[in-house]
């Protein structure tokens, strides 16, 4: 015979002033848990969800970032004719020759500077990647010093608005526009025209090449194509799975919150046990009673773990509605991969809000197990006759 | 019975209670400290470096930017340099690693042993790094992760450079604030480059500290209105720099410091007044028979203080026993390196665990201070 459902649940309520220290402390466990973890998804969703899948991303071989590659002159006349790639109407091949240059730049309210990737490209290196949208001012004039900033970045940057202009490697850039990446790797970046950055820059090669390949057909031939021409010291690879691949960032985080999350946790299943220990000794009676109506061993057992697994998964919701506010919110740090600052949000998805209820569940459990055991054993009399 | 006697009595008279209540202290300050030291690590390079009159000259645009090797003339005649090395981060992938998991970078032997003079090393193995120009040196603990030996050929596939190298060790060095670097001879990464004629920075050692300030004064304006304008930096300066592109991982770690901070006063303070509800009965008989509010009062108090500190005790000498006697480079893979739980962590830990005693102390005291005696009696349970 099984306890009433509610019977677990009013007790929790009962013991409200008991409870609530636990509930507050496995909320706060589990909002911190998300938290991190939403940093960790936030940085994996910016770059999964970068690229188009049309396009291929031409890089040196051996290099592991876009900014570390090199593609000579050379290259990029022998590859930019070749019939695996698309052409405009006007039958000029649609392929972005890239520059990336990092350039150190004031945040704002001087707080330090840091790192911020310019990527100067060719003027169809825009449609060619049609998730970035101007959200202000212009795009800019190719052969000028025109720079157009992501919104985000503009946001954490000093000089970054409209009509502002900063220097650089000795000459003065203008921003004549904010553009808008759509939550993808491209809200971390300046854009500039590529042959104005290389002559700024002193560069004399590209970083690399962006292509639209005729069809799917043609850009598995594309990448086979360049796999095979000896000539080229260069690999493609579709620029999806080029920046899907850029999860570097994101592995220190996720190991800080997981270690947070087991530190904090045996924290907080040791203050489950203890008020679950007390909610047991304080019923003593109660638990004899029920005994002598008939309840068996293993139905107390049961009943104090539900008690316990109610309680924190009560915890578990509230610091998931705690870290919700969160939800959003835009940062930055250090990316490992182009050594600039990346901007991204803080990203609770219902899988993760479902990990950390989940893990107040364990919490809960692991800290009743003992206190239940405690409850089912006491001898019936004695607990009768108890105060 | 004695009163010191009474509290510890009291304290421990729900073994059980007691040590959850000790554990969760002692694991909530064992976290604290380590995020802490991390913070520590990541935020603040060490103090000792200014000592060295070291300067970092890096190109103005970013550290991404190389340098033209020209500039090396003009900052040798720089008055109150001593010596110029160059310093070319390589950043290549060992052996078959994915990616770099340790720094390489190319500097002129002869020059960089005087400027990062705390490097330790024997002679003979000084010797063959000054002699061979494919010999490199690897930092201890580097070579200790590996089991590098004297003589073992080490091949690089280059990331940011578009060179592969193969190097040869000739020896190992430490006492560096990084013991995890590789130096190797710049004319073999400039031979491998095709003689590109690039650096990534300089490190100019200045006559004394107090000729700092001029010298970096006249490095900047050497280079001022060139195709490469330089940014010269104290060491400390160029390392503060780095940090300051954590953004904000810093504020986030220091959020969650407080975060855990708050956990803890929260399910302390809650086992506490768990512990004087239970008694509130004695409480009122203690009272009824003359003790004083105050009194009473100071034996909650010193029974969750002690609780705190014994848990204090547990947590922070754990956590300092334990960052001391392991190896933290090896546990992270060479994240962090020295993880050092200084004497002012174990004061903040210590600060926090103090208030903690008290602050956990005043509710129930509250409680009992207000509870009339013939209600404290009439209490049951």
């Amino acid at each position: 015979m099984a306890l009433p459902i509610t019977y677990n649940l009013r007790n929790v309520v009962l013991r409200w002033r008991a409870t609530l220290a636990t509930v507050l402390g496995v909320a706060l466990v589990v909002a911190v848990y998300v938290l991190v973890q939403s940093l960790a998804v936030g940085l994996e969703k910016s770059s999964g969800n970068t690229g188009d899948p049309r396009n291929v991303m031409i890089v040196r071989k051996g290099a592991t970032a876009e900014s570390s590659s090199q593609v000579t002159r050379a290259q990029l006349r022998l590859i930019q004719y070749w019939p695996e790639i698309a052409r405009d109407d006007a039958g000029r091949p649609l392929l972005s020759a890239d520059v990336l240059v990092l350039i150190n730049l004031p945040r704002r309210e001087d707080n330090g500077e840091a790192n911020v990737l310019v990527r100067g490209i060719s003027p169809v290196g825009i449609p060619l990647r049609p998730q970035v949208t101007l959200v202000g001012g212009r795009w800019f004039t190719p052969g000028k010093r025109e720079v157009v900033v992501s919104r985000r970045l503009a946001a954490r940057f000093a000089n970054f608005e409209i009509g502002d202009s900063f220097s650089s490697g000795g000459r003065t850039l203008t921003v004549v526009g904010q553009m808008d990446g759509q939550r993808s790797a491209f809200d971390s970046e300046v854009w500039m025209d590529g042959d104005e950055a290389r002559s700024i820059f002193d560069r004399e090669f590209y970083s690399s090449l962006l292509v639209r390949a005729t069809d799917d057909a043609g850009r598995a031939a594309l990448i086979e194509r360049i796999e095979g021409d000896k000539r080229l010291p260069v690999r493609g690879l579709e620029e999806t799975k080029y920046y899907a691949a850029q999860t570097m960032t994101a592995m220190p985080i996720k190991i800080l919150g997981n270690l947070l999350a087991t530190a904090m946790s045996i924290g907080a299943v040791f203050a489950a046990m203890n008020t679950m220990y007390a909610s047991v000794a304080s019923r003593t009676r109660e638990i004899g009673t029920l005994r002598v109506l008939g309840f068996r061993r293993r139905t107390i057992l049961l009943c104090i773990i539900i008690e316990g697994g109610f309680l924190a998964l009560l915890g578990g919701a509230v610091g998931c509605l705690l870290s919700l506010p969160m939800h959003g919110y835009s940062t930055g740090t250090i990316s490992f991969e182009t050594f600039s600052e990346t901007v991204f949000e803080f990203r609770i998805t219902p899988w993760l809000a479902a990990q950390g209820l989940l893990f107040s569940v364990i919490v809960g459990v692991v800290g009743s197990l003992l206190p239940a055991l405690r409850a089912s054993r006491l001898p019936v009399i004695a607990a009768l006759k108890s105060l | 019975m004695t009163i010191a006697g009474f509290i510890v009595k009291n304290a421990l008279r729900n073994k059980r209670r007691a040590l959850l209540c000790i554990l969760s202290v002692a694991v909530s300050l064992f976290l604290l400290v380590s995020l802490l030291v991390a913070l520590r690590e990541i935020t603040l390079p060490p103090e000792d470096v200014g000592a060295a009159a070291r300067i970092i000259v890096r190109n103005k645009v970013s550290l991404a930017s190389p340098l033209p090797a020209r500039q090396r003339a003009v900052l040798e005649r720089i008055p109150g340099v001593e010596a110029v090395t160059p310093f070319t981060f390589y950043g290549g992938k060992f052996r078959d690693e994915d990616f770099p998991k340790f720094a390489q970078f190319a500097v002129d032997p002869k020059e960089f042993m005087r400027i990062v003079v705390e490097a330790k090393m024997q002679v003979d193995q000084l010797d063959a790094f000054l002699k061979d120009q494919r010999a490199c040196i690897v930092g201890k603990i580097t070579a200790d992760k590996y089991g590098l030996k004297i003589g073992d050929r080490l091949n690089f596939i280059g990331t940011l450079w578009p060179c592969d190298l193969e190097l040869k060790m000739v020896g190992t060095y430490q006492g560096t604030i990084d013991d995890r670097n590789l130096f190797f001879n710049h004319k073999y990464f400039d031979e491998a480059m095709g003689n590109l004629g690039q650096v990534g920075t300089w490190w100019v050692k200045a006559r004394s500290i107090d000729d700092m300030p001029d010298v970096l004064d006249r490095i900047n304006r050497a280079f001022a209105n060139t195709s490469a304008e330089v940014r010269a930096e104290t060491e400390r300066a160029f390392q503060m720099s780095m940090v300051s592109m954590w953004g904000n991982i810093k504020i986030l770690v220091r959020s969650i410091c407080s975060v855990v901070v708050f956990t803890l006063l929260l399910v302390s303070a809650s086992t506490m007044s768990m512990a004087i509800r239970e008694r509130f009965r004695e409480l009122a008989v203690l009272k009824a028979i003359g003790f004083q509010r105050r009194e009473i009062f100071g034996f909650i108090l010193a029974e969750s203080f002690g609780l705190a500190a014994v848990g204090a005790l547990l947590g922070i000498g754990g956590a300092w026993a334990f960052f001391t006697h392991i190896s933290i480079s090896k546990l992270t893979d060479g994240i962090f390196v020295a993880f050092e739980v200084t004497p002012q962590i174990m004061g903040v830990a210590g600060t926090v665990a103090a208030a903690l005693g008290i602050v956990s102390a005043l509710a129930p005291a509250i409680a009992m201070a207000r509870m009339s005696v013939v209600d404290g009696l009439k209490t049951l349970d």
